[in-house]
């Protein structure tokens, strides 16, 4: 489907003069995610259709949350919006109930990794997982993933060994529980 | 009740699950153009001195969602163990 001219892309958000950054990031994001979101659509909902009305969603969404923020790059803003349609298709295929895929196969990726569907799951499953993370535990899952022992992120991070473990423990249980969902193909 | 045990034989460090995890990253992703990835000083530094990078710096948790940083700080701590090595 072919891009909607700018004019259209930001369907009819009203932003003041010093907040015009976030309309030209949105551009610049809506034209980024556009192709992707269209295959996405069609492998996730069964149709198109539903593409623009989602991206709507996102680009609402987007932009009541950069307005609560400072500048952000366009790729941040394509990132964010990108994320926000796929939670939109997420809810939108959760609320279908089934799985709907029409096309031809060579529509669709023979490689796993690149399938969109694995990338909605995956991408939204561990944000859900690290929502709302403290920024400390944060820190120190991003320290341990850089492989810090224990021991040097609590000094690090000014604490005890024991403290930080068990400020990690809830969203390490959480991961540990997905890959092992994971595994047995749930 | 029990909790249950899903990586039975992990370490103190939890080191299995930290693996399982990298591997997913690398699998699910994909970022061949590097959006959003820290500058690769700040990936450094999260090796060697990770008393010196602040959350910000990482661009938050974007670690956990790209291949791209995986596979650097991987090279990174390959470099560290065979300096350490040496």
């Amino acid at each position: 489907m072919q891009l909607p001219s700018p004019s259209k892309l930001c369907w009819g958000i009203k932003l003041p003069p010093e907040q015009k950054w976030i309309e030209k990031a949105i551009h610049f994001a809506v034209s980024q995610i556009w192709q992707r979101a269209h295959c996405i659509a069609r492998s996730q909902l069964g149709d198109e259709s539903q593409t623009l009305e989602m991206i709507e969603i996102a680009i609402g969404k987007a932009v009541h949350r950069l307005q609560l923020n400072s500048q952000a790059s366009p790729e941040d803003v394509t990132q964010l919006l990108e994320r926000l349609y796929l939670q939109e298709v997420r809810y939108r295929r959760k609320a279908n109930k089934r799985l709907v895929l029409v096309g031809a196969s060579e529509d669709l990726p023979s490689n796993s990794t690149h399938n969109p569907q694995s990338l909605v799951d995956s991408a939204i499953d561990l944000e859900i997982i690290l929502h709302n993370i403290p920024p400390e535990v944060r820190f120190a899952l991003l320290l341990r993933y850089s492989q810090s022992r224990w021991n040097e992120i609590a000094s690090v991070l000014g604490t005890t060994e024991a403290s930080i473990r068990l400020r990690c423990k809830r969203a390490l249980n959480r991961i540990r529980q997905k890959l092992e969902d994971k595994e047995h193909g749930l | 009740m029990a909790e249950k045990q899903t990586f039975p034989l992990d370490d103190d460090n939890e080191t299995l699950l930290f693996e399982k995890l990298q591997e997913h990253i690398l699998a699910h992703y994909p970022n061949p153009e590097r959006k959003g990835c820290p500058d690769p000083a700040v990936l450094k530094s999260l090796i060697e001195t990770p008393g010196e990078v602040t959350l910000a710096a990482l661009n938050d948790l974007h670690i956990f969602k790209c291949a791209e940083c995986t596979r650097i700080l991987m090279e990174l701590r390959k470099q560290k163990k065979h300096e350490a090595s040496e």
